[in-house]
């Protein structure tokens, strides 16, 4: 199969690969140095070729994107795993230390969870909700919205949503750490039959940028492959 | 404390802005939610968009369609903008093709399609090669497409300009699918080298 995938890269940066192909060559190529690369000069050669044709729109045509851009919200930046020069785009996360705002965000989450979680299985949650030092943080995404409270001292995060898919057969979430020189695995989880998350897990000693989480084979894996379908936005 | 980081970042990225014309660097700057920036990447890259859009859809008003299409997409795609994977030129070519290419093979498109195209008796495959050479006219794409065999030329223009998948191109020329592969890949390889573009 990669023998003919090979040669494909040259009409799949043309856009001339039915879909079934395009597919195909996709979850091939990020994965084949050649490909990659092939790919990546071809396209400046298509670009180089569409430069030949450039037009001017219509003046009033600026107005409407920008007018659109104004109401679009952007995707957040993916879990990139090259170390390459990430860092002009990482945010920080902004620690929600626990003052009185932060204190009743967590017992209205914690709570609300805990009862759709109706079995509470496992005192290391609570342990992380109720840490002084505990950090909490959004994840959006295609699979919706995950609250993460992550304690630094004690090494642990919890996670809750109450909305999640079952991932795919043989497959399971895993949640990454954003770190400025790369990406590393926080562990992985999967959601009841309910649909709700509720899980503790341990993830070291680290100090990052963000969160992401994606749908991997089980057990997990050292670097992300799959899709982004949750991370934090700011 | 949000608040404030915000503002102070907006006015560090205020004055990035008026001190750039890179493309890539724009970029950087919208995908950290500068709309300004933004704006003047539009300006920079909107006659390479609507350029390649108008090409292949061959209708100015699904052209401005799709190119307003385009921006939205490549305003939400900025803060995943990674410059170690190509040129923000090419990206931004990649996301305009992609996109007028979808909306040609989508039916409805199709249909309309045909039919004017049936309306101009049949336009023949090698009259999209013609019109596409007519408006090159002399650039330097025209120079390095002119470098190509005939044949390799005929694939890469109805493909790329045209919008035709390899399929297509060789149920238009009627020639086996492996031969259309074979010449997009090899026109493509030359043009590459003339070109001198390098990511």
């Amino acid at each position: 199969m990669s023998d003919d995938l090979h040669h494909l890269a040259a009409a799949y940066a043309l856009d001339a690969l039915d879909p079934d192909e395009r597919q195909a060559f996709e979850s091939h190529y990020p994965s084949c140095e050649i490909c990659t690369r092939e790919v990546l000069e071809f396209r400046e050669t298509a670009a180089a070729l569409a430069g030949g044709v450039a037009t001017s729109p219509p003046p009033e045509l600026r107005a409407g994107v920008m007018e659109q851009i104004g109401r679009t919200r952007q995707l957040s930046p993916l879990p990139s795993t090259p170390v390459v020069d990430i860092a002009p785009r990482r945010r920080r996360i902004r620690p929600l230390l626990l003052g009185a705002a932060a204190a009743a965000v967590l017992f209205v989450v914690g709570g609300v969870l805990g009862m759709l979680a109706g079995n509470s299985d496992g005192e290391g949650v609570d342990d992380v909700l109720a840490a002084p030092d505990a950090i909490i943080t959004q994840l959006d995404g295609e699979s919706g919205e995950m609250q993460l409270v992550w304690s630094p001292d004690r090494q642990q995060v919890a996670l809750f949503a109450s909305d999640m898919a079952e991932p795919p057969p043989d497959q399971t979430y895993q949640l990454w750490f954003l770190l400025p020189e790369g990406v590393v695995s926080a562990g992985t989880f999967e959601p009841g039959e309910d649909g709700t998350v509720r899980t503790l897990l341990d993830v070291g000693d680290v100090d990052g940028d963000g969160w992401g989480v994606t749908v991997e084979p089980d057990g997990g894996l050292d670097q992300p492959t799959g899709e982004l379908v949750l991370s934090t936005t700011a | 404390m949000e608040t404030v980081n915000a503002a102070r970042r907006l006015r560090s990225v205020r004055a990035e802005t008026d001190t750039t014309t890179d493309p890539a660097e724009l970029l950087d700057l919208a995908g950290r939610g500068s709309e300004e920036a933004f704006g003047s990447f539009y300006d920079l890259t909107s006659q390479l968009v609507y350029g390649i859009v108008l090409r292949v859809l061959r209708d100015p008003a699904m052209a401005e369609e799709v190119t307003q299409e385009v921006y939205v997409e490549l305003w939400q795609l900025a803060p995943r903008f990674d410059p170690a994977r190509g040129s923000a030129r090419s990206w931004t070519a990649t996301v305009a093709h992609r996109r007028a290419v979808d909306r040609v093979r989508s039916e409805q498109a199709r249909r309309a399609r045909e039919e004017a195209d049936s309306h101009r008796a049949a336009r023949a495959a090698d009259s999209v090669v013609e019109e596409v050479l007519d408006e090159l006219d002399r650039s330097r794409v025209r120079t390095a497409l002119d470098e190509l065999s005939d044949p390799q030329r005929e694939a890469v223009t109805l493909a790329y300009y045209g919008g035709h998948s390899y399929r297509e191109v060789a149920a238009l020329l009627r020639i086996p699918e492996g031969t259309v592969k074979t010449r997009i890949r090899d026109g493509l390889i030359r043009l590459r080298d003339d070109l001198g573009v390098a990511p």
